[in-house]
């Protein structure tokens, strides 16, 4: 009975912690590197550089 | 806002190399089966009786095998194109370099909804299973679900964060334990073993098709809950290591475990459960595999199918996160959407922005809606999604004829598949239209306007040339 | 070919395309909701009065069933007899059909003219 209000509690409380933990690295990571950096992930890359390719036409 | 010029002089505009942050390449076939699986597998602990309900259980038998065959197109449609296309975004950019931006659009939108809305239901399901917990171990007063679900929601995000590789190493465990746990409860209680309890005639009596063949129709619609999701594995290609191999082994081995899969379940459920009760997901049976443990008298079983459901909706969740924040991640990465998504966290190489942006989306979903309309919103998503993969595969022949690129898998028997799965597609607009009519009128409304919107504003930001990034030769035809 | 350089988009313009995207999202799925369009509820369209398993068109083997899950005939009622009505009229399915065509008709002709485009820088003329 009461074992299950203390657990309500601390799913809250967990889910707060997960929540953040995600957003103190976040605010972390976006005031560490710059924009450029971050965002520099470009689609394609290995097509680009190890793709074998019988082209035809 | 500050970002790297694709068509800067040093990278010509064409050429995808200025990736300093990029995916980590860390994942094998077994994680893509994992994903595919996981995603998936929640649809056997929950959801697919609805089928039940909407024709019966022969109904939601031949529904189950015809969702089977159109689960099959899509599968070996997307292994093909994938293993052509590895990029994250998996359909999304297929669409982009087959079709155009604007289907692409669209495309990335129905996957990051399907996901997302799944998301939502399993963490209303999994809400659920701790409020039963707490009921059978003593808790009188109603157990209030809400933090569970925040939990369950936070902790798979946060997991998601974290790295991809130990996110989809627990969606292995977690996956395998649940398919198994099926198999143990189909052989303790199918009699292989001694001592079966199906009844499935007595229990069909008089009830073998309550609406007639319409009711077939109309359970089709949730017939696809069986599968639904398995079309995600493609989301991992640019974090696994040799896409051309694992992605199509690990997609093809999941679409086989899930027809076992269904197939049992179906067996199992309907020879326990008398059909109105399977058929009502939401005052009925919410978790059908579980009801049948706690029908057949053993303890243990109770137990493994709880854990089970519990396993299930987790991997199912966990999963959904990874392809959604994928999804939104490429469209984030090439201007489709705010270019600031496209970012990747430089320690854990995850797409952090998106990952976190879904979490308060998902959790509107999983707290404020019914739990059905949810499910209709994430499978008529994906309907969309299918029903865009036969004219994929066509223009995908047509344009780059079979020996014009290097394909890793070609699927057999094209055109068949696609228009096999186009037929199915109507088939299943119309079992949609029958229960949910307004909600498909809504969705596609709502598909129209944003398409609308792409193409008149938010297509300006996009770079032209530049997004089309596979080393292909030009297309036929343009 | 020239090349098409797409504008910088600045963050609060980046911020409006968010917000209005999850505020059509929303809608999508609330506006049915709320307005009670959302179908496919269920209905019992016979009660029974003093429901007994037989009067509720179960045979003994399914009424154990039931018995075993913990249900009376008065608490299995309603979910034993609601029904969906799967009657609809040609007019909303043709209506229907057309909608879901001219989606993928104006989709598909967007894209090709987006797609061209892409081509033709990408490749040359």
């Amino acid at each position: 009975m009461e074992l299950w209000n203390y657990l309500e509690y601390a799913a809250w409380g967990l889910s707060a912690l997960f929540g953040l933990l995600m957003l103190v690295d976040w605010l972390k990571t976006d005031s560490t590197y710059s924009e450029d950096v971050l965002t520099s992930s470009r689609e394609g890359e290995l097509e680009a550089m190890a793709e074998e390719h019988k082209v035809k036409s | 806002m500050s970002d790297v010029d694709i068509t800067s002089k040093t990278m010509d505009g064409m050429g995808p190399h200025g990736t300093k942050v990029g995916l980590l390449r860390v994942l094998g076939p077994a994680h893509v089966w994992a994903l595919g699986v996981g995603i998936v597998l929640v649809g056997e602990y929950m959801g697919w009786n609805f089928a039940v309900g909407k024709g019966g259980a022969y109904a939601a038998l031949i529904a189950c095998w015809f969702a089977g065959i159109l689960y099959t197109c899509v599968a070996m449609i997307d292994s093909e194109v994938t293993s052509t296309v590895a990029s994250a975004g998996g359909q999304y950019t297929q669409a982009k370099h087959i079709i155009g931006p604007l289907m692409a659009f669209n495309v990335g939108l129905y996957l990051v909804f399907a996901y997302t809305m799944l998301e939502a239901a399993n963490a209303i399901t999994a809400g659920y299973l701790f409020s039963v917990v707490a009921t059978m171990s003593g808790h009188e007063a109603a157990l209030d679900q809400q933090p569970f679900i925040i939990l369950v929601i936070m902790f798979l995000a946060w997991l998601n964060y974290r790295g991809v590789l130990a996110t989809l190493t627990f969606n292995l465990v977690i996956t395998a334990i649940a398919f198994v746990a099926i198999l143990v409860l189909f052989v303790s209680t199918s009699g292989i073993l001694g001592g079966g309890i199906m009844q499935h005639a007595a229990l069909f009596e008089g009830h073998e098709m309550p609406y007639g063949w319409i009711g077939v129709l109309a359970s089709m619609h949730f017939g696809l809950w069986y599968y639904l999701g398995i079309e995600g594995t493609t989301q991992a290609a640019e974090e696994v290591r040799s896409p051309a191999r694992a992605l199509p082994f690990g997609t093809l081995a999941g679409i086989m475990t899930l027809l076992i899969a269904a197939t049992l379940t179906w067996y199992i459920c309907t020879g326990v459960l008398p059909y109105e009760f399977l058929g009502d997901g939401v005052n009925g049976s919410v978790a059908p595999l579980f009801d049948t443990a706690r029908l057949s008298g053993s303890m243990g079983l109770v137990w493994l199918l709880g854990f089970g459901t519990l396993f299930a909706t987790l991997a199912s969740a966990n999963g959904c996160i990874n392809d959604a924040s994928r999804a939104w991640f490429a469209m984030g990465r090439d201007k489709y959407l705010p270019g600031w998504f496209g970012a990747v966290h430089p320690k854990y190489r995850t797409p952090y922005r998106s990952i976190v942006f879904l979490v308060p989306i998902a959790l509107i979903f999983a707290l404020k809606a019914p739990l059905d309309q949810v499910i209709t919103f994430s499978i008529l998503s994906g309907l969309l999604g299918y029903t865009f993969m036969p004219l994929n595969i066509i223009m995908f022949r047509k344009k780059w004829p079979l020996n014009s690129i290097k394909r890793g898998y070609e699927h057999p028997f094209h055109p068949l598949p696609a228009v096999t799965l186009l037929a199915l597609c109507a088939i299943t607009f119309f079992a949609v239209f029958l229960g949910y009519g307004t909600q498909l009128v809504a969705m596609i409304g709502f598909y129209i306007v944003v398409s609308l919107w792409f193409h008149f504003w938010r297509y300006r930001f996009v770079n032209r040339g530049a997004q089309f990034t596979m080393p292909w030769p030009k297309p036929k035809g343009y | 070919m020239a090349h098409y350089v797409a504008p910088k988009q600045g963050k609060a313009s980046q911020l409006i395309d968010v917000i209005v995207l999850v505020v059509l999202t929303l809608g999508a799925l609330f506006v049915p909701l709320k307005l009670g369009l959302a179908g496919a509820a269920k209905a019992v369209e016979t009660p029974v009065t003093d429901p007994t398993w037989e009067a509720l068109g179960q045979t003994p083997v399914q009424a154990a069933q039931y018995e075993a899950l913990g249900y009376t005939p008065a608490s299995a009622h309603d979910l034993i007899l609601a029904r969906f009505d799967y009657s609809f009229s040609v007019g909303a399915l043709v209506a229907m059909v057309a909608i879901i065509v001219l989606y993928y008709v104006l989709v598909l002709r967007f894209s090709d003219v987006e797609y061209r485009e892409v081509i033709s820088e990408k490749f040359g003329k």
